[in-house]
């Protein structure tokens, strides 16, 4: 157990002139990033409480977790961005301020400018207290089934501790630079693109590049060794579009499964590594694995698992508490082990999670729905798609009434209404006459 | 409502496919409802939408899109903006 006394500093040792954040083709140094951390936490100090993170760039977000680490005052990080979500967030949680790009999407609370750093270098570093292990640094949501995001507050030391983990796994001994195309909002985000920034020292890329031609672009401003960090959406769009890249040492994927065949791809096309993380909001990264070479996932070092019938307990020194994952896991020898299937129950797009008995419920209780299925996503197909029968209602009428209690990612896509589902004897619907129904035969 | 042009239905007609929104027909959005955020005046879309929305203007029209440029931002507003941005790309391409 790590001693509660523990401290940790802000950023890892390093040349106080090094590129920490690159911004465009501007190139921000540690040293000014420390300066502009020190300032802003000044301002902080004004107020006390929560903050909302929403800062679009990872430098203003990263800013914006210094500084409020260095002024103790924890960062709330919303499972979505809906301003009635951002209220109840903030009501619940005390949450005093939001920082963010606009105004308007403080939902009403009170604001502030998403911080960047001013300065781009700074001739001397200034000294910073290192920051207690067991400070709370943010709190992320998952949405919960009862409806209610739930929090899962996360220390300091967890965060660099984990971020370790995994960076062991990825970063070579010399270092890489970072471009991300993830949110550093979310989990997985959070931990490879901005930890890997402060806890790692490594030089990240400040945007979150979206197009193909936008990756290319990030990735060309960095210095190689260079660290794609991704999703399969993404990847499928790079090989798609035919991406011209500069050559990558690896390519890090995570928030839905990736198929064998897309790994392959991407590897061949872009000559680098393709691994993948295991992770959850709960625990952050616990797992990675080439997914070429097979499905076996290497636990990080130092954890261990416990299987049960419904799911697994994670152990390991790196987290305050153990963490229950809810997938099945076969454990396997030395640290590794083989996923059996998350609990059929859990829909997973765009890394958010949902219950499908919760939203197959949704669906049925809407005003002329008579019959439904949800159809999880699949390789090929990032939303979950629902096939129902609702003879009198359109499907702009069932999706609206949707919409009014589910986070967008979840409307199904397509909504495609039959005269009856292809149930059979015992009730239960194939997956083959499903597909069938959505085309995808 | 604001009247399509035969370019704003045919771009329409992109999105409905690209994006399995098969309950919308292409002959009848408005083409000035906003393409991303609330879902009760507009198209409701997100940033999944948006990447599958470059692909198919990429395969279909040869025009690279970047998020990043100001000019492309503005023309994600509507399915209007888009479809003007698109053919002046194109008429900038063959020039």
């Amino acid at each position: 157990m790590p001693a509660a006394a523990a401290m940790l500093p802000l950023l890892a040792p390093g040349d106080a002139r090094a590129t920490l954040w690159q911004r465009g083709a501007q190139r921000i140094t540690r040293a000014a990033f420390l300066q502009a951390a020190q300032r802003l936490a000044d301002e902080m100090r004004g107020e006390a409480g929560p903050l909302i993170n929403l800062c679009e760039s990872r430098e203003g977000f990263a800013l914006t977790l210094a500084a409020a680490l260095l002024a103790r005052r924890p960062l709330l990080l919303p499972p979505s961005v809906a301003p009635a979500a951002l209220r109840e967030i903030a009501a619940t949680h005390g949450a005093r301020r939001v920082v963010a790009d606009r105004e308007e999407q403080a939902a009403g609370l009170p604001w502030r400018a998403a911080p960047q750093v001013e300065a781009l270098d700074v001739a001397t570093a200034p000294a910073l207290p290192p920051i207690a292990a067991g400070t709370i640094a943010a709190i992320p949501f998952t949405s919960g089934s009862t409806g209610h995001p739930q929090p899962h507050a996360k220390t300091w030391g967890e965060l660099v501790r984990t971020a370790r983990l995994s960076m062991r796994r990825f970063v070579p001994d010399g270092g890489a630079s970072i471009v991300a195309t993830v949110p550093p909002q979310h989990m997985y985000g959070l931990e490879t693109s901005v930890l890997y920034a402060l806890a790692g020292g490594l030089a990240t890329h400040g945007a979150r590049p979206l197009f193909p031609a936008d990756v290319a672009d990030a990735l060309t401003q960095m210095e190689a060794p260079r660290l794609l960090v991704t999703t399969p959406l993404h990847l499928r769009a790079l090989l798609a579009a035919g991406a011209a890249l500069p050559p990558l040492a690896r390519i890090v994927s995570a928030t839905a499964p990736l198929s064998v065949e897309l790994a392959a791809a991407a590897e061949a096309r872009f000559g680098a590594p393709v691994e993948e993380i295991y992770g959850c909001t709960e625990a952050g990264s616990l797992a990675t694995r080439r997914t070429v070479e097979g499905e076996v996932w290497r636990l990080h070092e130092g954890a261990t698992l416990v299987a049960h019938e419904d799911g697994a307990a994670l152990h390991g020194a790196h987290l305050p508490a153990p963490v229950w994952l809810h997938d099945r896991i076969e454990p396997l020898d030395d640290g590794r082990f083989r996923l059996l299937g998350r609990s059929a129950d859990l829909l997973k797009v765009a890394g958010k999670r949902m219950s499908a008995a919760d939203l197959t419920q949704k669906l049925l209780l809407i005003p002329g729905v008579e019959d439904g299925v949800i159809v999880p996503p699949d390789g090929a197909r990032e939303r979950l798609a629902a096939v129902v029968v609702a003879p009198n209602v359109s499907e702009a009428e069932i999706l609206r009434a949707l919409a009014q209690q589910v986070d967008p990612v979840f409307l199904p896509r397509p909504l495609k209404r039959v005269a009856q589902l292809p149930r059979n004897e015992i009730g239960k619907l194939s997956r083959a006459q499903l597909a069938a129904l959505l085309g995808e035969s | 409502m604001s009247t399509q042009t035969a370019a704003e239905r045919e771009m329409a007609a992109l999105l409905i496919e690209a994006l399995h929104l098969e309950d919308r027909d292409a002959a009848t959005v408005d083409p000035s409802a906003p393409l991303f955020g609330d879902s009760e005046s507009g198209w409701g879309l997100d940033s999944i939408d948006a990447l599958e929305i470059a692909l198919a203007i990429q395969q279909k029209y040869g025009v690279e899109l970047k998020a990043e440029n100001e000019a492309t931002k503005r023309a994600f507003a509507s399915l209007r903006t888009l479809s003007e941005y698109v053919a002046a790309q194109r008429g900038s391409a063959a020039h």
